[in-house]
């Protein structure tokens, strides 16, 4: 119950600054080689400075230790780069990281709004359909 | 309205995500504080499951009630919108198109275990494989970029 209020508070507040800030977590990189524009790229920047300080300093105060770094199988690791490589290259032909499609859709794109329900859609497909097969076909 | 800047947002963003494993119970697992991809995921199949029974995979963090990110960014982005007179009704121009994107961008998620902020959010939190998944966005949104470009000048 916890967390399904804290992420309501949090998405509300996200959605609220994505909206205004125009934030995306691809369109930094790709406005830094189409046309040299950092200001979103300070965005990707700032998310990953803050969280890398805050993660360290929210274990000291929980009193957790942090993760044992160590990386997964090869298997994991291979898929982790597919998977990735497939967000950034397909988020940049739908013109956007998934949160940016949210915000599009919330101010009136019909387009985000179709691609919002293809990404749910996914959700439904990768269970049933996909992650059975990786699981039948990987070792 | 008050315009808030690309770099205040991630300022915002990443003190959020983290706040919300660390103090909200938004775990296992680690560094799950914000995915638009992951939540978006939890929240479809908890409630296909409560409504027909099934046991499609939810994480551990939302086996009971869901995480409500998504329904929270709509309706976030929605008021800054309305507030600001930036909310407009456009017609898409590609539906089907954009449809088979969402649906794509969730699988690639999915496998990765993250969209692009959670996997970001990952290599903050010194998990090697977030790291090695956010490089493999980083490369994947430059070929995208570059495809694209090269299509536009053709």
């Amino acid at each position: 119950m916890t967390a399904a209020v804290a992420t309501l508070v949090i998405g509300l507040v996200l959605g609220y600054v994505g909206q205004r800030s125009r934030m995306c977590f691809v369109g930094g990189i790709r406005d830094f080689i189409l046309v040299r524009d950092t200001s979103l790229l300070k965005g990707l920047a700032a998310f990953a400075l803050t969280a890398w300080i805050a993660f360290p300093l929210a274990g000291v105060a929980t009193g957790t230790r942090p993760l044992a770094i160590g990386l997964a199988d090869a298997v994991t690791v291979a898929l982790t780069i597919a998977g990735g490589f497939g967000v950034g290259y397909v988020s940049t032909l739908a013109n956007g990281c998934p949160l940016r499609q949210h915000v599009l859709a919330a101010q009136g794109a019909r387009s985000s709004m179709t691609y919002l329900v293809g990404f749910f859609a996914g959700a439904v497909v990768f269970h049933v359909w996909v992650s059975p097969a990786l699981v039948r076909l990987l070792p | 309205m008050f315009s808030v800047s690309a770099t205040q947002m991630g300022v915002v963003a990443g003190a959020l995500a983290v706040a919300a494993g660390a103090f909200f119970d938004v775990r296992p697992p680690d560094a799950y504080g914000i995915c638009m991809a992951c939540h978006g995921r939890d929240l479809v199949n908890w409630t296909i499951n409560a409504a027909t029974g099934t046991h499609l995979a939810v994480a551990q963090a939302s086996l009971v009630f869901p995480v409500l990110t998504t329904v929270g960014v709509l309706l976030g982005a929605l008021v800054a919108a309305s507030t600001s007179g930036e909310f407009r009704a456009w017609t898409p121009d590609h539906p089907v198109k954009t449809f088979f994107y969402g649906l794509l961008v969730m699988n690639f998620a999915l496998i990765a275990g993250g969209c692009s902020i959670r996997l970001l959010l990952r290599a903050a939190a010194a998990d090697a494989e977030g790291l090695v998944g956010f490089a493999a966005m980083a490369a994947g949104v430059t070929m995208g970029t570059l495809w694209l470009r090269w299509r536009a000048s053709r």
